[in-house]
């Protein structure tokens, strides 16, 4: 009698900001009637009882913001609780396309920077302008600006290759042809991402053409390991601290936005969630589900919840080298914010990654 | 002798050539898409592969078919022209998939055939290609056979099975879509990866005997939210309960069964305390997402 209603009101459309507070609730409502693993750190559910967003719990280790003065000795940003003086560590090491002294940093510039101790002053590592492109190449115009399709959530990006990361780049992502898969960091101007850094080797298949996973008899593992990777934060408040998934559950989730993207019918763009599994069996999963994620580089864990669509990450079968050789496939998309309070380095692209599904 | 392998070859081409079509189609049924289930194989180059694809599948389907309609007495005389052009086009589809497949496999290592639809993921090996100059050769010996006719004695009909048994299993041999069959057979997917469809889960609830528990506290006409993990789906109703606003939630373990195991919980919609559970260990399960 009810369960002919119009099943689309309860999909998780990631692009519904209304309804944060109903995905923050979820593990709450979870643990009532399954159970809750971890009583004392659960943020979702602490969230939902103040009434907050999932996953806005506040950065232990990072600070974001714009630079309104740095000098060698302190970073002056405007955050979104207002102007912060940041003491840098003696050992500071900024990025801006390359390694530089904090004081060299431009005014004005956005920065991600991460504390050495937990809830500490001095912070040793920032990032200006940093920015990734991860997709399929749809476009080619002259040898070094691609259009690059990041999926039907993210839309599209115009990626320029620097003139002096060409080679560097070329190596690692030979194919710069449309329907190849690319993933590069580097500067974020207006309206294009400047590509300094390879994320990662490319894939040798077409995006569209991903191999299969093997079949997985009984349950599947968990917990499951894999490489962990970092996104712009695109609509979603910058100090998010969740990731996208590549598995959300195909009736009620993101693959619902898929079916109305609008590459359909273009020759190269590919559409993730027409192609597979991807390369690793994950469990479906919905937005508002936590999972506990350990940065193995780092030897840092945190129990984070999911705040939307990966599907993307389903299309590269890589493998994450930071420490070690991961095992292949990508099991998370982080967002900027998470991916640095882990410990994450972003100009490596990845960390060797183990995930626990509820944590 | 000759004579009963070249009468066995028409019958074979015939089930093979429709077993691809066949095989396509469920592919693009599953799909419910046509394009999507003409994407896989790396046979054609991107910009035309999907229409060659359908024009693939198209022949394999003329082709069988023609080879059963002529293969009797309707155009297969000594030199009936229907049936000869039938098996010199089946020859030619066969020249054509060898060389298609070692071009493939030299371009692009990583690809598939796709030629049994998504059986054929495995890089295109030697196999595949020996498998198409088998089937080419075997359709250039029937060309000029005359009509056929069901076997004349027992002993021929058992050369015949026994012709038809070696050369199946030559093919099986040559075949690498065989071992992802039989793992396919014995294969169940895990609950967590298995796609099943939320009216299942509200039929499956609404049957359920913790729903009748509950039902006359709902307040809803649909539920509130709707989400999974994992093996479970939850469904939340809004409704009532002594004068409270209460949500009261069902977690229903995703699985085939007709009466799959519910679990429920009553909280109030406002401070979130929870004020009914039902008993837990009498289901016998666990709680792994």
């Amino acid at each position: 009698m009810r369960h002919s209603a119009d099943v689309s009101r309860w999909c998780d459309d990631v692009a519904d900001i209304a309804a944060p507070a109903r995905f923050a609730r979820r593990p709450l409502l979870r643990a009532a009637v399954l159970g809750r693993r971890d009583e004392q750190e659960h943020p979702s559910a602490a969230t939902a009882e103040n009434g907050a967003e999932a996953g806005t719990r506040p950065l232990v280790y990072t600070v974001m913001g714009w630079i309104l003065d740095v000098s060698p000795h302190v970073l002056v940003l405007h955050t979104r609780q207002g102007e912060q003086r940041v003491p840098l560590a003696a050992c500071a090491q900024a990025w801006r396309g390359g390694k530089l002294p904090p004081a060299a940093l431009r005014r004005g510039d956005h920065v991600i920077a991460r504390r050495r101790l937990s809830g500490g002053p001095a912070v040793d590592r920032i990032w200006a302008q940093v920015g990734r492109v991860t997709g399929t190449i749809v476009e080619r115009e002259g040898p070094a600006t691609l259009l690059i399709d990041e999926g039907p959530a993210k839309g599209r990006k115009i990626v320029v290759i620097a003139t002096e990361a060409v080679g560097r780049i070329q190596v690692r992502f030979p194919r710069l042809e449309p329907g190849y898969l690319i993933d590069v960091i580097g500067l974020k101007h207006d309206g294009f991402l400047r590509a300094l850094i390879p994320a990662t080797s490319q894939p040798p298949y077409r995006a569209g053409h991903p191999p299969a996973p093997p079949l997985v008899s009984g349950h599947v593992p968990d917990p499951v390991t894999g490489t962990a990777v970092w996104h712009e934060p695109g609509e979603e408040p910058e100090d998010l601290l969740g990731l996208a998934y590549p598995a959300l559950d195909p009736e009620t989730s993101c693959e619902r936005a898929g079916a109305a993207h609008g590459a359909v019918g273009d020759l190269h763009a590919v559409d993730p969630h027409a192609t597979g599994p991807g390369c690793v069996r994950l469990p479906y999963l919905s937005v508002g589900s936590t999972l506990r994620l350990r940065n193995e580089c780092a030897k840092r864990s945190q129990l984070l919840p999911v705040t939307s669509c990966g599907a993307m990450a389903r299309l590269f079968c890589d493998r994450c080298v930071t420490c070690g050789t991961s095992r292949k496939g990508r099991i998370a998309d982080l967002t900027l914010a998470a991916f640095v309070e882990l410990g994450g380095v972003l100009e490596d692209g990845c960390f060797n990654a183990t995930m626990t599904i509820g944590g | 002798m000759l004579t009963t392998f070249r009468d066995v070859q028409i019958p074979l081409l015939a089930v093979l050539l429709l077993g691809g079509c066949a095989s396509k189609g469920w592919r693009a049924l599953r799909a419910r898409s046509i394009l999507a289930a003409m994407t896989t194989t790396g046979l054609f180059p991107l910009r035309s592969g999907r229409s060659a694809m359908v024009a693939m599948c198209v022949t394999e389907l003329g082709l069988g078919l023609g080879l059963i309609v002529t293969a009797g007495g309707i155009g297969a005389s000594e030199a009936g022209l229907p049936a000869t052009v039938v098996r010199a086009g089946t020859a030619l589809f066969f020249l054509i998939a060898v060389a298609a497949l070692n071009e493939t496999r030299q371009r692009r290592p990583q690809a598939g055939c796709g030629c049994f639809g998504d059986l054929s993921e495995t890089p295109i090996g030697w196999r595949t290609i020996t498998r198409a100059g088998v089937l080419c050769a075997a359709a250039i010996v029937t060309i000029g056979l005359p009509p056929l006719h069901m076997p004349s004695s027992p002993t021929t009909a058992g050369l015949w099975l026994a012709t038809a048994a070696l050369e199946l299993s030559l093919l099986a041999f040559l075949s690498p879509e065989l071992g992802e069959v039989l793992v396919r057979l014995g294969y169940s997917e895990p609950c967590e990866l298995r796609r099943l469809p939320v009216g299942q889960t509200l039929t499956a609830l609404h049957s359920s005997s913790q729903w009748r528990r509950y039902a006359g506290q709902v307040s809803g006409a649909v539920p509130a939210d709707v989400w999974r993990e994992g093996c479970w789906r939850f469904v939340v109703y809004q409704g009532s309960a002594r004068g409270r606003r209460v949500d009261i939630v069902f977690a229903v373990y995703l699985q085939a069964r007709r009466r799959p195991p519910v679990r429920v919980a009553v909280l109030d919609a406002d401070t979130d305390e929870v004020l009914g559970k039902a008993e837990l260990a009498s289901l016998g399960l666990s709680t792994r997402l």
